[in-house]
């Protein structure tokens, strides 16, 4: 139990930091760099897109733009939970497939849409909380757990669905995907309730700072009196709640449920967390910047596209800029 | 096996004995720490200290034996139920959590929440307040009560660990091993601290390998070996001398 | 960042190069993946046909096969772009169906090609393709059935090896070479090999072990088919196999004596008569509402021909678009 750390030197940390503030010290500083990878990222594709491309930075595409990224948001929020008590959810994508195939049995049943998103969101919720019950009273290794649900579930769906998509055609789900409220579609907004809500209950509830203990140092916050399996479990139920949430936008979106999974959704949900500079190790995380760093990844894919750049080197584009973002990660403060 | 610890006891034993598998780890040992005392356990490894610590506190249950805390027969059955009825221990590294600030870390597992409507949200300005009231109580000095923990050095980890002990309105507080990962200035930073403690009337039981430290610090040394306490001593009238012959079993 | 971004900026750039470098339609063409043999060709036929009749296309597709979303994402960002004409293969019969919607306002044509969009979908959203190009799969799987027939005596035992169990494409091949050998050849056993060499090679072996008079195996596309012709080799015995689709390694083994027959597909021709329909709408021609793309027996008669025009047919087809153009 000996960290090496505590028998490190004294460490003059703090006092000599807080002193550099010019701006030229500000922008050597890697850490800055780390700690605002996404926004940067962000900010440096609308400028570089914006120029050579005078369409990205339309109206209709910017609508577009985020309308696009409310799934790949919501997933990613899901994610940092999971990320921040040092774990990961791999099977993310396999449960947004599996919430679109209940709302389309569900809803082709006749049992009415409310009642179908209800059950897809359940059934997502439940996939997560089987997760985190493997993960912690099973002490199975999470990616072991959620690679082995990833598995489980796939079968599921397609048993479930006989491997053929349903049509959703429901006046609700026609009208969340293609309805706005003020400059913005209903899916933004959807998008932009997780990411607030999530924020609170990460930042402002004591529950969010025991997921960030258990996440930094499972054993002490356990010496503490936290629950730190219930909190762990709690996590990965979050991440199928919001699975669940995605999967309603994902068939509103493309009109039916379909026993497919988009890795390029988990993928990029994970590449969204690091973009955003959470923790890899847990202990750290924010839900600001996942958010950003998915509307960076969908900023990126729109730009290429408006540039008629080959879909080949769209996602050598998205590995490189994560890689990047995970060297950068190294320098956080 | 008889009779009740001595008034002055904030926390004593009576018969205790542990043993894992085979060994054992504790046989027949009786102890108590006076209230408003530091009281001093010592012995070589393996001479059951650690067990005695952890038997006391309630992460591990005594095969046999009775545990009294402040005047009352009180078995622990977890970590947990110690801290409430306010004993709180400070381990050698397992403390602090490294990526949260000094305030999450001080308040950890009893933070200030204000309701609003059905929340119950962080009362973050009432922490940080409550925060550095409690590290300018002890003098304890670090750059923010907002810097991460991570970013502080052993000692001022050390002391926060301590602060967040007595901060929390323990009875006792059990320390294991505080400066043995710590340099000479920082280490005496934290003896400092702990002399601090002794002139605010807590009760301390403080587990440690450094006879010097032990004696300059504690009212009463407790010496241990193969898992029995074999002297209890008063550390105004020993030497070092002394102490290392009971440990050793050279006395 | 910065040098990254500079990269990017460079490679878009380079890549933006032809869109713009010529006059004439500018073609928008968004398909399924660029991940399998199918869709490279049919990219291929894209690019080439564009440039012989002067048009300028920009391919985009989807980042697998499960990214219903991110291709109508980016079809929504074609839409906002002054593209002439709109090409698309879509993943599923719905999923692009709302990225149309701006398409069919501006009232750009859309050629479907490949894997048709729901009609009823389409109609509801308020819009209609302009024409639809695909392969007929059913028709396929006849003409693999039909020399079936002539390579094992009439009431052999035969094998089917379908694709991932409900794949609708797998399900229509299967379906037509059923069609053809019905009352003629006994169907012993129907197993799913999920479109993999290996999965098929091990299925046919526990097939052969189980049926030691079996005389035929149909595989819905000529990867399985190719395993299994590797376990019919290894067990010795004189089995036909019959693929579908008419790729390279499988035209090599036909040539070779080792597949019995392949039914060729061509996706280079779908992709090639896209683009000519689209031109041909844009200069306002009226298009016939579905074309059916050649299929072509392939056996060792034709394979080295095949070989040689690759990813061409052998010989003509019909291309209605083509004639417009002229």
């Amino acid at each position: 139990m000996n960290n090496p750390a505590d028998n490190a030197p004294v460490q003059k940390a703090g006092a000599t930091e807080e002193s550099r503030t010019s701006l030229t010290a500000l922008l050597t500083d890697l850490s800055f760099w780390a700690d605002w990878a996404s926004v940067v990222g962000l900010v440096g594709l609308v400028i570089v897109f914006g120029i050579a491309q005078p369409i990205f930075l339309s109206v209709a595409n910017l609508q577009a733009l985020l309308l696009a990224a409310a799934i790949l948001v919501v997933l990613a929020t899901g994610q940092t939970f999971v990320v921040a008590t040092s774990g990961i959810d791999l099977s993310l994508a396999a449960a947004v497939m599996l919430g679109a195939i209940v709302l389309g049995l569900v809803h082709a049943a006749g049992w009415g849409i409310f009642l179908a998103c209800v059950l897809a969101v359940a059934a997502t919720s439940a996939v997560g909380l089987l997760n985190g019950v493997l993960i912690t009273v099973g002490k199975i290794p999470d990616f072991v757990v959620t690679l082995g649900t990833l598995s489980a579930i796939t079968g599921l769906g397609l048993i479930l669905s006989g491997g053929e998509p349903t049509m959703v055609g429901s006046p609700f789900l026609l009208k969340l995907t293609s309805g706005s409220f003020g400059p913005f579609g209903y899916p933004v907004w959807v998008a932009a309730g997780v990411v607030l809500a999530a924020h609170v209950a990460l930042f402002h509830t004591r529950f969010g700072v025991h997921l960030l203990a258990t996440g930094g140092q499972a054993e002490s916050a356990h010496s503490l009196g936290i629950r730190t399996n219930r909190i762990k479990i709690a996590a990965y139920t979050i991440s199928g709640f919001c699975a669940g949430i995605a999967s309603l936008l994902l068939v509103a979106r493309i009109g039916s449920a379909e026993p497919l999974i988009n890795t390029s959704l988990l993928l990029n949900s994970v590449a969204a967390v690091v973009l955003g500079g959470v923790s890899l190790f847990g202990g750290r995380a924010s839900i600001l910047g996942p958010a950003i760093g998915a509307l960076m990844l969908t900023a990126l894919v729109n730009g290429l596209t408006l540039l008629s750049v080959s879909a080949f080197y769209q996602p050598l584009a998205v590995g490189a800029i994560v890689v990047l973002a995970a060297l950068i990660m190294r320098y956080q403060r | 096996m008889s009779g009740e610890p001595s008034s002055e006891a904030i926390l004593a034993c009576k018969g205790l004995s542990k043993h894992f598998g085979g060994v054992r780890a504790l046989s027949d040992v009786s102890f108590e720490a006076r209230r408003g005392e530091v009281t001093a356990v010592i012995g070589d490894n393996g001479a059951g200290k650690s067990t005695l610590i952890r038997c006391l506190v309630g992460v591990n249950v005594p095969d046999d034996g009775e545990i009294f805390f402040d005047g009352r027969r009180h078995p622990f059955a977890n970590p947990d139920e110690a801290r409430k009825a306010g004993i709180e221990t400070v381990h050698q590294n397992l403390s602090l959590i490294d990526e949260l600030t000094v305030v999450q870390n001080l308040f950890l597992n009893r933070e200030i929440v204000r309701r609003v409507g059905p929340l119950a949200l962080l009362d973050r300005p009432a922490m940080k307040r409550e925060a550095r009231a409690m590290l300018s109580r002890l003098s304890i000095n670090v750059p923010s009560v907002s810097a991460r923990v991570r970013r502080l050095s052993g000692g001022q980890r050390q002391a926060i660990s301590i602060c967040r002990a007595v901060g929390s309105g323990a009875k006792v507080v059990v320390m294991d091993e505080p400066t043995a990962a710590l340099g000479v200035q920082e280490t005496a930073n934290v003896e400092a601290l702990i002399r601090r403690l002794r002139e605010q009337a807590v009760s301390v039981v403080l587990v440690s390998h450094n006879f010097d430290q032990v004696r300059r610090l504690s009212d009463r040394i407790w010496v241990m070996r193969a898992g029995r306490v074999v002297a209890t001593v008063q550390s105004a009238e020993t030497t070092g001398n002394e102490l290392v012959a009971l440990v050793t079993g050279a006395a | 960042m910065r040098l990254f971004n500079h990269l990017i900026v460079g490679a878009s750039l380079l890549a933006a190069l032809p869109a713009y470098a010529q006059d004439g339609t500018k073609v928008a063409a968004i398909i399924k993946g660029l991940d399998n043999p199918f869709f490279q060709y049919m990219h291929q036929g894209i690019e080439e046909q564009a440039k012989a009749i002067g048009a300028a296309v920009t391919v985009q597709a989807a980042q697998n096969m499960g990214d219903a979303t991110g291709q109508a994402d980016k079809l929504t960002a074609m839409a906002l772009q002054d593209f002439g004409c709109y090409l698309v293969n879509p993943i599923s019969v719905s999923n692009l169906v709302q990225a149309l919607v701006p398409v069919a306002q501006k009232k750009a044509p859309i050629v479907n090609i490949d894997s048709s969009i729901d009609p009823e979908q389409a109609k509801a959203a308020g819009f209609a393709v302009t024409t639809y190009i695909g392969t007929d799969n059913v028709a396929a799987g006849v003409l693999a059935g039909e020399e079936m027939l002539k390579l094992v005596p009439a009431g052999s035992k035969v094998a089917l090896v379908a694709g991932i169990v409900g794949d609708v494409g797998s399900n229509a091949r299967i379906k037509g070479f059923k069609q053809a050998v019905e009352g003629k050849l006994e169907v012993a056993v129907e197993v799913s090999a999920d479109w993999d060499r290996e999965k098929a090679l091990t299925a046919a072996t526990d097939i052969l072990a189980a049926h030691p008079d079996l005389a035929g195996f149909f595989a819905a596309n000529d990867i399985m088919a190719l395993g299994i012709q590797r376990a019919v080799q290894t067990s010795g015995k004189d089995v036909k196999v019959i693929g579908l689709d008419g790729i390279v390694d499988a035209l090599k083994s036909v040539a070779a004596g080792e597949l019995s027959a392949t039914v060729a597909q061509y996706p280079f021709v779908v992709g090639a008569m896209g683009v000519e329909a689209c031109v041909a709408a844009a200069k306002g021609n009226t298009l016939p509402a579905k074309v059916d793309a050649p299929v072509l027996l392939i056996n060792k008669d034709n394979a080295e021909a095949s070989l040689k025009n690759f990813p061409r047919p052998g010989g003509d087809y019909p291309d209605p678009f083509g004639e417009m153009l002229k």
